[in-house]
């Protein structure tokens, strides 16, 4: 029993050890800032994942390679969680108390979302712009918590109320998913609907992964729809619209920012054309870019060999806002430094075409409105300003 | 048991636990401890099942949901969790038991389709039943907490953990000294000499399930806890195959071999990490490239020590 | 009575693909008694191959997918004479752990390609429609009703009319009893195990038109388990049937019963048949083999 009670001795020993070292702020030395990016690059939404993380990496490559932030390199440090919450706790734990992050950036997926924050937050540090559509990533206020993105159901309730009068459709329908975005989305629709005093007149949902949605269309088609909403991703899209096509339905269709990608006209070809979407952001198009998009997108093809889209902006705009905030804060970085300034910056339009992005010490959701698109003649063309 | 027995493997999880607070920070070393005792006893529902009764099972990770689900909702009711507990492990155990029912008289590969049809089900119905479980948006759960004090830092979680993995070996080697493990066993064996010893092999069966089951949703209980957030999809067909895995990897025989399962299963992930970051440039940046190194690890140990399974189980 | 008929011919095409999924795993279960979980994952890279072929080598539709299909056979055979053989004699477990691992390895080295993770695509093929009256049907149905039924006729003679055939049943049937007969048993494992893997690949060449090519799409594999047992779990008929009935259960399901109801059919169905036709919808010989 000697042997044990020494282990224990020295067991204690290691744990003070370890506990000691915590003077400085984590993650920012004299030559590096780290910041840490749970990401799902195996999982569902890899299709994201990947180009996000790819936009950071560039922002921040040339951030370093313009002799970074007041001395300080960037460091992206990647762990993928492939939208599982226990590895997306493990990897939070490993970025906060091994890589010691300073910030955590578009953490990805709500359940590794959810999972994550508390983990982020208690350890002090800050919590943005993650790729969530829960409310509670800025909601209650948190002075370390800021979200770039608003819920699908504000951009939803909007471009709903907007399409709904516009085209004066009397019979709204829904196609969703039936996970926390369909959810999210029908709730948006229903609120744009009630606001006009029209009743959503059928809806009906299908599997992440489905492989056939006749059925769900026929559900649709039977109960006339005028106006088919689409809580879908691309591919979901694209069968959605086929399907009604296929079946002789010219109905009127409006899909989520999640279905407005360059793939749902590559893929859909002629059968998706007159699909209205909403754009959070548009699509940088290389053919029609100004020039400085244009070289944009030349450099990122040159460096990861694919074509941006429109999630690459999404991470290289995010990046690019954590930069700024950071050069603005000055040499003294501290993540209530870091939140106080965020809290105060204006980020104006950009090459991309981003919304304004605005926070203040009472709303750390930095934009609320969409816009409309619409497919015409194989590309998405943008048909209002963002919707108020 | 003699006192070596107990004292050797005490020593050398200890010996693993100071290195790895040395290594890598205390708060970090014992979040994966409490992850690895948790999957643990999730995994003896497995070594239950497939080694000693020698069943298959492809849908564990569906008892370790309804475990988490059935404490989630319970806590949120106001039951303290303590309390709660053993609910969790009877969710589980009903669950066990209605997955295994349909392939009763059949056996074998029957129960390994009859557990994943089970579990798909259970996973569309938490995510369709949204009243109860919110559905997708999933529930968050708060810390484990007994008598006004919470288990708030790792340590902490790391030893409740503990004490129930200790707790839940103890009764499962009574357990297989049983009556019902020497059933068990016999069934493993041969069912029909089983059978003409006066053992009811599909009664045997059921019960190996309803345990298996139990260990599962209990192990559920404790890791809504941990986790903090429970979700239909993070218990799906992946969660099903690491547990089988750990199973395997610690070998079904033993019922300490599901701690050794456990560690490597929840480490092998991060090694991986810590390898695909030693790689150089563009490699480094392959999504891919962890899904195939964990896929060639467990074609690895498969093709090592296939014996770690061998006769009798699953066939 | 119009959507009645929509729905159901979408969902024969979709139920085909499922069939033949079952009958790639049954076939290999049967010769090998080896339970492959990496179907989907087949699947998956045969869609993927045929794409590669096409786009980015510049070859010929038709002469990309006979070649995906091809170089299928090819590594399901390779893997049988590497590592799958060594799963013979063993418990079920190992046989799906194994091919677990070996499903993982392939789409993470799918993944590995960038352009591969990020994107979906179309094979360019059975993109219009074919209206019968006021019957509209895609013409990537039809083609996937049409190439399962000619693969089936194939497959009935090859398996009645051919010596490999003759001596793959027989194999399955008792493996013991061939051996002494003289039927090379080994030779025929990895036959099985190349068929079986052409097969997933065909499904995934004809599911390219329906649900694109992507990472994901060897999830439909999972479909195969119900089908297969529908089937009775060692009927090859049984398998294709068993995948065809799912198909459209599931579909008028998707029209007729409340939300939802549509996904869980599947599986419903799977344990009903457990426990009422142990044996298979079709009845017969063979129940007991499973074990």
């Amino acid at each position: 029993m000697k042997a044990l009670r020494r282990l224990a001795l020295a067991l204690s020993a290691v744990l003070a050890g370890a506990s000691a070292h915590a003077a400085d702020v984590a993650g920012v030395s004299a030559r590096e800032i780290v910041v840490g990016h749970v990401s799902d690059l195996s999982g569902p939404i890899a299709m994201l994942g990947t180009p996000v993380r790819d936009g950071m990496l560039m922002r921040f490559d040339e951030a370093n390679a313009a002799g970074g932030v007041h001395g300080r390199m960037l460091r992206l440090v990647v762990e993928d969680a492939g939208y599982d919450p226990k590895r997306g706790v493990l990897a939070a734990r490993k970025l906060v108390q091994r890589d010691k992050a300073f910030a955590f950036i578009a953490t990805m997926g709500t359940p590794v979302v959810m999972a994550t924050m508390p983990v982020v937050l208690d350890a002090g540090r800050l919590h943005l712009f993650p790729f969530s559509p829960h409310k509670a990533t800025y909601e209650p206020l948190h002075p370390l918590k800021f979200q770039n993105f608003a819920p699908y159901q504000d951009y939803m309730e909007a471009a709903t109320r907007h399409m709904v009068e516009r085209g004066d459709y009397r019979r709204s329908c829904l196609l969703y998913q039936d996970d926390d975005y369909g959810q999210e989305v029908m709730r948006g629709v229903e609120a744009g609907l009630g606001k006009l005093g029209r009743p959503l007149v059928e809806r009906t949902g299908y599997k992440r992964g489905a492989t056939d949605l006749s059925s769900q269309i026929a559900r649709l088609r039977a109960a006339d729809c005028d106006l088919v909403v689409l809580a879908t991703v691309v591919r979901e899209t694209v069968a959605a619209m086929a399907e009604a096509r296929r079946i002789g339905w010219q109905v009127d269709m409006l899909v989520t920012a999640s279905g407005y990608s360059a793939q749902t006209h590559e893929l859909g070809g002629d059968t998706v054309e007159g699909l209205y979407g909403v754009s959070v952001l548009p699509h940088p198009y290389a053919e029609g870019a100004n020039p400085r998009l244009a070289g944009w997108i030349e450099r990122y093809r040159a460096r990861f060999g694919v074509a941006p889209n429109v999630w690459s902006v999404m991470g290289y705009t995010l990046a690019d806002m954590f930069v700024r905030t950071a050069e603005a804060t000055g040499r003294d970085l501290t993540p209530a430094a870091f939140a106080r300034t965020l809290e105060r910056i204006e980020f104006a339009g950009d090459d991309f075409g981003s919304p304004a992005y605005r926070f203040s010490a009472d709303d750390h959701l930095g934009n609320r409105h969409g816009r409309l698109a619409q497919i015409r003649n194989g590309r998405w063309e943008l048909i209002t300003d963002y919707l108020r | 048991m003699r006192r070596a027995a107990v004292l050797r493997p005490l020593l050398a999880w200890t010996l693993l636990l100071a290195l790895a607070v040395a290594s890598l920070g205390a708060d970090f070393a014992f979040g994966q401890a409490t992850l690895v005792v948790t999957y643990a006893i999730a995994g003896l529902g497995v070594v239950i099942i497939v080694g000693q009764a020698g069943q298959i099972v492809l849908g564990q990770g569906a008892f370790v949901a309804l475990g988490a689900y059935a404490q989630a909702l319970l806590v949120q009711a106001g039951v303290a969790p303590l309390p709660a507990l053993p609910i969790a492990a009877a969710a589980g155990a009903l669950g066990g038991a209605l997955a295994s029912l349909p392939a009763g008289r059949l056996g074998g590969l029957y129960f390994g389709m009859s557990t994943l049809a089970f579990a798909l089900i259970v996973e569309e119905l938490l995510v369709r039943w949204e009243s109860l479980t919110h559905g997708a948006a999933g529930l968050v759960v708060p810390a484990f907490g007994l008598a006004g004090w919470t288990a708030g830092t790792p340590a902490a979680q790391a030893a409740i953990s503990l004490a129930v993995l200790l707790a839940v070996l103890a009764v499962c080697a009574r357990l297989l000294a049983s009556r019902l493990g020497r059933a068990w066993r016999a069934v493993r064996e041969d069912e029909a000499a089983a059978a003409a010893c006066g053992i009811a092999p599909a009664a045997a069966k059921l019960r190996a399930f309803a345990v298996g089951g139990a260990l599962s949703g209990l192990a559920g209980g404790l890791y809504a806890h941990w986790i903090g957030f429970i979700s239909p999809e993070q218990f799906g067909l992946v969660f099903s195959f690491e547990l089988l895995m750990l199973a395997f990897i610690g070998g079904t025989r033993r019922l300490a071999g599901a701690a050794w399962g456990a560690l490597v299963v929840v480490a092998m992930p991060q090694l991986i990490a810590v390898l695909r970051d030693a790689l150089p440039g563009d490699w480094a940046r392959s999504a891919g490239l962890e899904l195939m190194l964990f896929g060639a690890v467990v074609v690895g140990v498969v093709l090592l020590r296939p014996q770690g399974l061998a006769d009798g189980s699953g066939r | 009575m119009l959507a009645f008929l929509q729905v159901l011919s979408s969902g024969i095409a979709i139920g085909c693909v499922y069939g033949l999924v079952a009958l790639s795993f049954v076939l290999i279960f049967k010769a090998t008694q080896t339970v492959s979980f990496m179907q989907g994952d087949l699947l998956m890279l045969g869609g993927f191959a045929g794409l590669a072929l096409h786009l980015a080598a510049g070859w010929p539709l038709m002469l990309s997918a006979l070649a995906a299909v091809l170089a299928l056979a090819l590594l399901g055979a390779g893997l049988e004479r590497a590592v799958l053989r060594r799963t013979i004699g063993q418990p079920h477990l190992v046989a799906v752990l194994l091919t677990f691992g070996l499903g993982m390895m392939m789409r993470g080295g799918v993944a590995s390609v960038p352009a591969a993770a990020q994107d979906m695509y179309r094979l360019p093929f059975a993109a219009d429609t074919l209206e019968l009256g006021p019957l509209v049907l895609a013409a990537s149905h039809l083609w996937v009703i049409g190439a399962t039924m000619v693969l089936a006729l194939l497959l009935a003679a090859f398996f009645r009319h051919t010596r490999a055939g003759i001596a793959l049943r027989a194999c399955a049937e008792d493996a013991r009893s061939a051996a002494l007969m003289g039927v090379p048993v080994a030779r025929m494992h990895t036959l099985a195990w190349a068929l079986g893997a052409g097969l997933a690949a065909v499904a995934g060449l004809l599911l390219a038109p329906i649900t694109f090519v992507h990472l994901n799409m060897g999830f439909i594999a999972l479909k195969a388990f119900p089908a297969a047992v529908l089937g009775g779990l060692t009927s090859l008929p049984g398998a294709l049937a068993g995948g065809v009935f799912l198909g459209v259960a599931e579909a008028l399901a998707g029209l007729a019963l409340p939300e939802g109801a549509k996904d869980v059919v599947p599986y419903v169905l799977l344990m009903a048949a457990l426990l009422l036709f142990p044996t298979g919808l079709a009845g017969g010989r063979g129940g007991g083999d499973g074990r």
